[in-house]
């Protein structure tokens, strides 16, 4: 009896601690100090009443300019553990300003993803970012929406409404669920919000925040959808010209769901997706801990590289995230100006948001506000 | 310290101590547990709690998945409906081994195809499948290997084929265009096993084997046998067909229902609480090694090993690669289950698509020799679990030694479809 | 939502008989397997993880 009370003390301590972490993690406040550019914080609810109360009633940040304009929408976190997606998006609604237009900012597209992590994948709970007023932490989360949230999977995933087959994971995946359907799952509601969100705002391009493993040959890249080409192809031109290499590549017709595809197809906007490369995602990475998510250097990836076997350069430096956060708010900046010029009735003109250069040379900490000394009227949570 | 350095130093402290655990007569189970905590200690980790729990989930949809399944075909078993089908089997064909063959690899494809599981396929039909080849005169060992072998392809086939589903998850994939790619070749491959191992098996002396078979208690049909399985089928196919109307059900409620069914049309009357324990304590190998394996593979991940084994494999050449498939895709089934997929099967894929073969038709191969890992010992979980489905008293080897043959012809078949995987991608058709 | 709510009714099934025959074993290294299995559905139950 006595062996039996041991051995059930020892898992009861394991659940316990384990249990703790779980909690501590799921419910980590992740402040955004609203920037001066910021007019209305919405939820997402507001869109589609459905998912009002529930874990991806995400926030809205709407930055307006004095000017009237166009209306871009900008994705964070539809794969949290991408997380330069997320801190551009941070970046964007602490720092930005809009002298004409509309921009609509989510930091956590799929916020029930963000409270989650990969099971076999042994990530961090969550990653600090240091700032001149000390640190900030945000939770890693996964590139699937959280069990606790839709529960149970199907054996094989249909897409709405295409039908085409997908791993059954990929049901809790909201860059799978694009354009969304109203009486499905949490995930696909998701997708339906944001879709009417889309049609209901007028957005006219909605650019979707990645990262990828350097062993996936959509990488360094932006995809989009036909209606974007130009426009993608223009600013990669541009920008490999002026700061760094990046790629343009057309969504594949075939691939259903995703928002390069499923936005472009089932509304009147623009799609793009962005990918920086994030060696933490690499299935031949060594140690993997917080340092590899922000600092991106892996002896293993380094070698698989020297062997020919990724789609993107590595070196001993790696792929920091001040990098990867300053490729994500470089290129948006460049789609926009490029827009802009195009399209001067329905111009989106943004100012006091850093470029690639400036992020590295400062850190993205840098761009960051200290949340204990704002208006705490200015501070929501995600 | 370099971390291939530092992955190698942790990589043989878990051998050492998984080798220490077993000469001490430790079960598999907890000897891969114990080797994954000496890998958390020795990569500094310390006991991590969070890790060891997170690990613990991986396969946690799964273990419902095979708790609810043999809940199902235990009620069944107690009902009496296995002794009926048994019986009624071979009434009919007792004499035409043809048809019987054909009959018994169908029934025992269906389960593995549907859920993804060689392990399902086992409990579900393993156990009446071997009582119908004992009365042909096939020998247990030979028995197992047959149910072993097509359970095994029953798991790779479409349309739920886990290997293949989570490798093209993997790679961002969609699982697209597998069908014919995963269908060709396991129904061929299961058809010749059957054919090649039943061989010299002779028609059942029918009032023998009649005598030996448990009686079917009064009132049992045909019906009361077929509606769970129909249930079974209606709402799994239900959801594919409309799949935007229909609740998602997940395979766990969906065989909680054809139990529910099965005790509502039982003649006799079960034990339900009683049943229910004993299903679990009979699973508790299974489940167990589900959950340690998961555990060792968080930790792995943590640590860098598993990082250390993937570089290893795909930075050797290609055609080394190719040539030790066979090797290396049952070796990491034995010691990761599934999660060979992720672990290996991603890095492969993203490997043969680099340098142009077909990642389709390359992964539907893989998918058919990984199975066969599953015989392998330490774990040999599903081999273990034919075994003891069927009541085979000779030793494990006997039972391995006639696997060797059908598994020679699926490792040929799969490297071959790796190989000309560019000249078969007509095969994606569907 | 009902679906939800019955796989919880059957995770806390599963917790109950684990917890059981954990009650009942006689081997150290079945009771200490048993444990470390039911780990994650006493978890779930408790909507943890």
């Amino acid at each position: 009896m006595l062996r039996k009370i041991s051995i059930l003390a020892l898992g009861l301590a394991l659940a316990f601690f384990s249990g703790l972490s779980f909690y501590r993690s799921r419910h980590l406040k992740e402040p955004v100090v609203l920037g001066p550019g910021v007019t209305q914080v919405k939820k997402l609810s507001e869109y589609f009443p459905a998912i009002k109360g529930s874990t991806n009633d995400a926030n809205v940040y709407v930055l307006e300019g004095a000017k009237p304009g166009g209306a871009i929408l900008i994705l964070g976190g539809s794969h949290p553990e991408e997380p330069a997606g997320r801190l551009t998006t941070w970046i964007l609604t602490e720092n930005a300003t809009l002298e004409q237009g509309r921009l609509f900012v989510l930091n956590s597209a799929n916020r029930s993803g963000t409270t989650v992590t990969r099971l076999g994948g042994a990530y961090p709970p969550d990653y600090t970012i240091r700032t001149p007023w000390g640190e900030q932490k945000f939770r890693t989360g996964d590139r699937w929406s959280n069990p606790l949230d839709q529960w149970p999977d199907p054996e094989v995933y249909i897409h709405y409404p295409s039908r085409q087959e997908l791993a059954y994971v990929d049901i809790r995946n909201l860059n799978r669920a694009w354009p969304g359907r109203p009486n499905g799952t949490l995930t696909e509601k998701t997708g339906y919000a944001l879709t009417q969100l889309i049609k209901k705002e007028k957005v006219d391009i909605v650019i979707d925040l990645h990262e990828a493993e350097l062993q996936y040959p959509v990488i360094s890249t932006i995809v989009a959808h036909q209606r974007g080409q130009d426009l993608a192809a223009m600013a990669s031109m541009v920008i490999s010209a002026e700061e760094f290499k990046i790629d343009m590549e057309n969504s594949p017709k075939a691939l259903h769901g995703l928002s390069h595809r499923e936005i472009g197809d089932n509304t009147d906007a623009v799609s793009l997706l962005f990918e920086t490369p994030e060696p933490f995602l690499d299935a031949t990475r060594g140690r993997t801990d917080a340092r590899l998510l922000l600092e991106g250097k892996d002896e293993f990836v380094v070698r698989a590289g020297k062997h020919g076997l990724l789609y993107e350069k590595i070196d001993e430096k790696g792929w920091p995230i001040d990098v990867r956060v300053g490729r994500h708010c470089s290129t948006f900046i460049q789609v926009l100006d490029l827009w802009s010029q195009d399209h001067a009735d329905k111009a989106v003109v943004m100012k006091n948001v850093p470029k690639y250069r400036e992020v590295i040379q400062k850190g993205v900490g840098a761009f960051l506000h200290d949340p204990a000394k704002a208006d705490p009227k200015t501070v929501y949570y995600e | 310290m370099s971390m291939t350095a530092s992955a190698s130093i942790i990589l043989a402290a878990m051998v050492a101590v998984y080798i220490i655990a077993k000469i001490f007569k430790v079960s598999t189970e907890l000897s891969i547990f114990a080797a994954t905590l000496a890998g958390a200690l020795v990569g500094g980790a310390g006991i991590p709690a969070r890790h060891i729990v997170e690990g613990a989930f991986t396969y946690l949809d799964i273990c419902l998945i095979f708790i609810t399944a043999t809940l199902f075909m235990n009620f069944l078993k107690e009902s009496g409906g296995v002794a009926f089908v048994v019986r009624r089997i071979l009434q009919r064909f007792h004499r035409r081994k043809f048809i019987l063959f054909v009959l018994l690899t169908v029934l025992l494809l269906i389960p593995g195809m549907l859920t993804g599981a060689g392990s399902v396929t086992v409990l579900v039909v393993g156990g009446m499948v071997a009582t119908v080849l004992g009365y042909m005169g096939i020998s247990k060992p030979k028995t197992a290997a047959i149910v072993f072998i097509i359970a095994g392809l029953s798991a790779a086939a479409p349309p739920v084929s886990l290997w293949a589903m989570l490798t093209a998850a993997g790679v961002n994939m969609p699982y697209v265009g597998f069908f014919v790619p995963l269908m060709a070749p396991c129904l061929l491959l299961a058809l010749m096993t059957i054919f090649i191992l039943g061989w010299k098996a002779k028609p059942a002396d029918l009032e023998l084997a009649l005598k030996e078979l448990p009686e079917a208690p009064a009132g049992m049909n045909w019906l009361k046998v077929i509606l769970p399985f129909l249930i079974f089928l209606i709402l799994v196919i239900a959801g594919r067909i409309w799949p935007f109307s229909f609740p998602i059900m997940g395979l766990p409620l969906i065989f909680c229902g054809s139990a529910v069914i099965t005790l509502a049309l039982s003649p006799k009357k079960i034990d339900i609480l009683e049943v229910s324990r004993r299903t679990v304590h009979q699973l508790l190998p299974l489940i167990g090694t589900l959950t340690c394996v998961g555990v060792l593979v968080q930790i792995m991940t943590l640590t860098g090993v598993r990082g250390l084994i993937s570089v290893t494999v795909v930075t050797l050449p290609v055609m080394v690669v190719i040539l030790t498939l066979f090797i290396t895709l049952p070796v990491s089934e034995t010691v990761l289950m599934w999660g060979s997929a992720p672990v290996l099967g991603v890095p492969l894929i993203l490997l043969f698509n680099h340098i142009g073969l077909d990642p389709v038709v390359a992964l539907a191969g893989m998918s058919v020799i990984w199975p066969l890992g599953d015989a392998i010992p330490p774990t040999a979980i599903i081999g273990r679990l034919t075994v003891e489905t069927i009541g085979m008293k000779e030793p494990y080897k006997n039972f391995l030694k006639y696997c060797i043959i059908p598994a020679i012809l699926i490792i040929i078949v799969g490297t071959l479809m790796v190989v000309f995987s560019k000249k078969l991608s007509f095969l994606k058709v569907f | 939502m009902i679906i939800t709510i019955l796989y919880y009714l059957l995770v806390a099934y599963v917790v109950f008989l684990m917890t059981w025959n954990i009650l009942k074993s006689k081997k150290w290294q079945e009771e200490v397997l048993y444990v470390i299995v039911l780990i994650p559905f006493l978890l779930r139950l408790l909507r943890l993880k």
